[in-house]
């Protein structure tokens, strides 16, 4: 067997955790993949970094911001010096960059398998109600915002109580105007404008993890309820789910975008209509809760990838998720060389 | 009918496979929601109550409609 070295970035297993560690571990348990990780941290602290088990050899990478000539010579640095088949990013901030660059890599030897340019665009808030339409889903009632005038007319338009969103980052519930206009200054400083309001809809938060093939097909579709969730918003306990009407939503949007790569549509089910509430272009950091129940799409998105046979295997609805806080104990060795030589 | 896709174990623990919501209910409610999903009248489930155990048809009548409200409002029916 062959073996594939594999980049995964988000390792930084916190208490806001990055996809990386449970993307590593799919591509690990794969028994037909013959799989070396290169994790690619941001900081020497990432706890992916000292999990030796799932991450084979870690490297310090420049943040995306600091353009292509650090980024793009720091992978082909890994590459040459390590060795470097495929990277799966796993961070929106790093994506259009890796999207932008993949011909490029592609030429030096580093696959990708990734949404393009134009599929990335779909998961703006903004192009929400769009998508919704398209595919058959509900959506709430969703205003583009940039001052105080338009704020107060959108909220007065869709009624209290309403969330207040960040285009890509940011979500607040705002149950007065007082409070929306305090979200809004929030936002618009941390995230800059346009903001979004949004109708606030109750009802069973419920989420698909899946990637397409790029043509039209799916590599796997795996639905959750969240049943617990830590004080950010991330998931701690979940059970899986076989709802038809979001797996059949989940399997339009693919076929409709012809989407390509990871990607976790949240939505809320309300009665007996499902909500579409926001569209990640990548992987949710549980997507080993997929894997753990029988069907890995990490592993299926490196098969289709590398031309591979991968089978979109069933699931039950039941299997429980249950993350937990662990600790390792290590010698300073892998920090020293992380800090000094930004590989260990 | 949406209890027909209703996972019960024999203890009383329900789960929706299609909402993830779990629920736990008493060996009457049991009794009430196995004949439910095997698609029994309301009349028929007080029948095999009042055989079953020591209760009167009015009474099992109550407990039958109150326990399919329940389920009504947990949108289990």
């Amino acid at each position: 067997m062959k073996e594939i070295i594999v980049g995964v970035s988000g390792i930084n297993a916190v208490d806001n955790p990055g996809p990386g560690i449970g993307v590593a571990r799919s591509l690990k348990e794969d028994k037909g993949l013959d799989v070396r990780i290169v994790g690619l941290a941001y900081d020497a602290m990432e706890p992916g970094i000292y999990m030796d088990w799932l991450i084979d050899k870690s490297f310090i990478m420049p943040y995306p911001s600091a353009g292509h000539d650090a980024y793009i010579s720091r992978l082909l640095y890994i590459k040459e010096s390590y060795g470097l088949d495929f990277v799966l990013p796993t961070l929106d901030a790093e994506l259009p960059l890796y999207i932008k660059y993949a011909p490029e890599l592609e030429r030096n030897g580093i696959k990708t398998f990734l949404p393009t340019l134009e599929q990335f665009k779909l998961r703006s808030k903004d192009r929400l109600e769009e998508v919704a339409r398209e595919i058959g889903m509900k959506f709430p009632k969703t205003r583009v915002v940039s001052s105080y005038q338009q704020l107060r007319d959108a909220v007065e338009e869709i009624g209290l109580p309403v969330m207040v969103k960040g285009i890509f980052y940011g979500a607040e519930k705002a149950y007065t105007v007082q409070e929306a206009i305090a979200h809004f200054n929030k936002i618009a400083s941390q995230w800059g404008f346009p903001i979004i309001v949004q109708e606030m809809v109750s009802g069973e938060e419920v989420n698909v993890v899946g990637a397409g093939d790029g043509e039209g097909g799916h590599l796997g579709l795996f639905a959750i309820k969240k049943l617990w969730i830590t004080s950010l918003g991330k998931i701690w306990t979940g059970v899986s789910i076989k709802n038809d009407a979001l797996l059949e939503f989940a399997d339009k949007f693919v076929s409709t975008y012809r989407w390509r790569g990871g990607f976790e549509l949240e939505c809320i089910a309300k009665d007996d209509e499902i909500y579409l509430i926001e569209i990640n272009p990548r992987f949710p950091a549980w997507v080993y809760f997929a894997t753990g129940s029988g069907l890995n799409i990490p592993a299926n998105v490196l098969r289709r990838a590398l031309e591979m046979d991968y089978e979109v295997k069933d699931y039950e609805a039941g299997r429980l998720y249950v993350r937990y806080t662990y600790e390792l104990v290590t010698d300073m060795e892998k920090l020293h060389y992380m800090t000094t030589k930004g590989e260990a | 009918m949406k209890v027909k896709r209703l996972a019960i174990s024999e203890d009383g623990f329900i789960f929706d496979p299609t909402t993830g919501n779990s629920f736990t209910t008493n060996e009457t409610g049991l009794f009430i929601l196995q004949l439910l999903k095997e698609g029994k009248s309301p009349e028929e489930i007080v029948r095999e109550l009042v055989n079953q155990y020591d209760v009167d048809e009015q009474e099992a009548e109550r407990d039958v409609l109150d326990f399919m409200e329940k389920l009504r409002r947990y949108k289990l029916l």
